[in-house]
C-alpha cells in the first residue's frame, strides 16, 4: 500500500502566474511521457518483475513518479492562480476551461486527454524494460522543451529536477534491462 | 533557535553541513561518488558522474527564509537522498559503504521529521503527539505556504 508523506519531493513556490507555461506544463501530468503515464506504467509492471531487484526498483520509481504527478500538479495550479476566464481563453485555455475549470485533469499540452494507450505492460520484462527505457528518454526532451520556453527560475528549478531524474531512472532502467537481457535470455 | 522541547535546531544543522569533514562515512574512498544531500536536492541527483546538465543551466541552491523552513527543507534534502540511494541500492543492495551512507540520511530524515511534526504539525498520519486530530490543517503541499515557500 501507499502511504502519503505531507510535504512535497522538491520545493515548487510561483509567485507570478504564467498561462502560456500552464498550458504547456501540462503535457508533463497528461502526456504520452508525463508523469501520471510513468507512475501507472511501472506500478503496473512490477508485478510481473522476475527477481527481488526488478521488484524493488520498479515500485520505488513508480512511487517517486506519483511526486511528480504532484510537482506538476502543484506548478499549474500555481501558474493559473488568480487567472480570469478572460485571461484564460486568451492563451487557449478556453476549452479546457470549459471542461475542467482550474482543476487538475492530465491532457497533454494540445489538450489532447490521458489514455491508457500510453502504457504498456507486455509481461517480459525484457521488453517493459525497453518501453520503460524510451519513456524516461521521451520525458526527458519534453522537459528540455519545456526549459527551452521559459526564463522564470520559478518555473525552471523544478524542470530541472525533473529533467535529471528522468536521466537516472534511464540509467537505473538500462542497468536491469541489460542484466535480464544476460540472465533471462528474454 | 532552541524549540520548546530543547530542540536546537541550529547546532543540529550545524552539524550535519560538518557531517562530510568529520563522518567517517565521507573519509571513504567511495565517498567521492556522491555529493551531499544539500547539492543533491538542488541537482536531482545524488552521484556525480551521473549529473547531465542542460545547456549548462544550473539549478539555484535552495535557502530558507525561515527556521520552520529550515527544517523542512533539510526533511526535503535527506528525504531525497534516500529516495536517490534507495534506487541504487535497490540494484546493489550488498554495496555496504552507500548502504551506510543510506542509514546516516535514514537516521537524519527521521530525526528532523520528529522534530518538525512535535513543532509544527504532522507530515505523516501516525503522528499523534496532541490532542487534536491535525492531519488536515493547512497548508498542505501544493497550497501556498505548503513548506515549499523558501525557494
Amino acid at each position: 500500500m501507499f502511504k502519503y508523506e505531507k510535504k512535497l519531493e522538491y520545493p515548487v513556490n510561483i509567485t507570478k502566474k504564467n498561462l502560456e507555461m500552464a498550458k504547456y506544463i501540462l503535457t508533463g501530468l497528461g502526456g504520452s511521457a508525463g508523469e501520471l503515464a510513468a507512475a501507472t506504467r511501472y506500478y503496473i509492471q512490477s508485478f510481473s518483475m522476475p527477481d527481488e531487484r526488478g521488484k524493488a526498483l520498479l515500485i520505488d520509481i513508480a512511487t517517486e513518479e506519483l511526486a511528480h504527478v504532484e510537482i506538476i500538479s502543484t506548478m499549474f495550479r500555481q501558474l493559473v492562480k488568480d487567472a480570469t476566464p478572460e485571461e484564460l481563453k486568451s492563451y487557449n485555455l478556453g476549452d479546457y476551461y470549459t471542461e475542467h475549470g482550474k482543476g487538475v485533469y492530465p491532457v497533454n499540452a494540445s489538450g489532447m486527454p490521458f489514455t491508457a494507450t500510453y502504457i504498456q505492460s507486455t509481461g517480459n520484462p525484457v521488453v517493459d524494460l525497453a518501453e520503460d527505457m524510451a519513456a524516461e528518454e521521451k520525458a526527458r526532451a519534453s522537459y528540455e522543451s519545456l526549459i527551452d520556453l521559459t526564463d522564470n527560475p520559478e518555473i525552471l528549478n523544478p524542470l530541472l529536477f525533473l529533467r535529471q531524474r528522468e536521466v537516472v531512472h534511464y540509467n537505473r532502467f538500462k542497468e536491469l534491462y541489460e542484466d535480464y537481457k544476460n540472465k533471462y535470455k528474454l | 533557535m532552541l524549540f520548546d522541547n530543547g530542540f536546537d535546531v541550529d547546532l543540529y544543522m550545524k552539524n550535519i553541513s560538518n557531517l562530510k569533514n568529520n563522518d567517517y562515512l565521507y573519509n571513504n574512498d567511495n565517498s567521492n561518488k556522491i555529493v551531499s544531500d544539500k547539492i543533491g536536492l538542488q541537482k536531482g541527483n545524488m552521484f556525480k558522474d551521473e549529473y547531465l546538465s542542460y545547456k549548462g543551466i544550473s539549478p539555484d541552491i535552495i535557502e530558507a527564509k525561515t527556521e520552520k523552513d529550515a527544517l523542512m527543507l533539510k526533511i526535503y534534502e535527506t528525504c531525497f537522498a534516500i529516495t536517490d540511494l534507495g534506487l541504487y541500492l535497490d540494484l546493489h543492495p550488498n554495496d555496504s559503504y552507500m548502504y551506510e551512507v543510506y542509514q546516516n540520511y535514514v537516521s537524519n530524515f527521521e530525526k528532523c521529521k520528529d522534530m518538525f511534526e512535535k513543532n509544527y504539525g504532522p507530515i505523516n498520519n501516525t503522528f499523534v503527539d496532541s490532542s487534536n486530530y491535525e492531519w488536515i490543517k493547512n497548508p498542505w503541499p501544493w497550497d501556498k505556504d505548503g513548506g515549499t515557500k523558501y525557494v
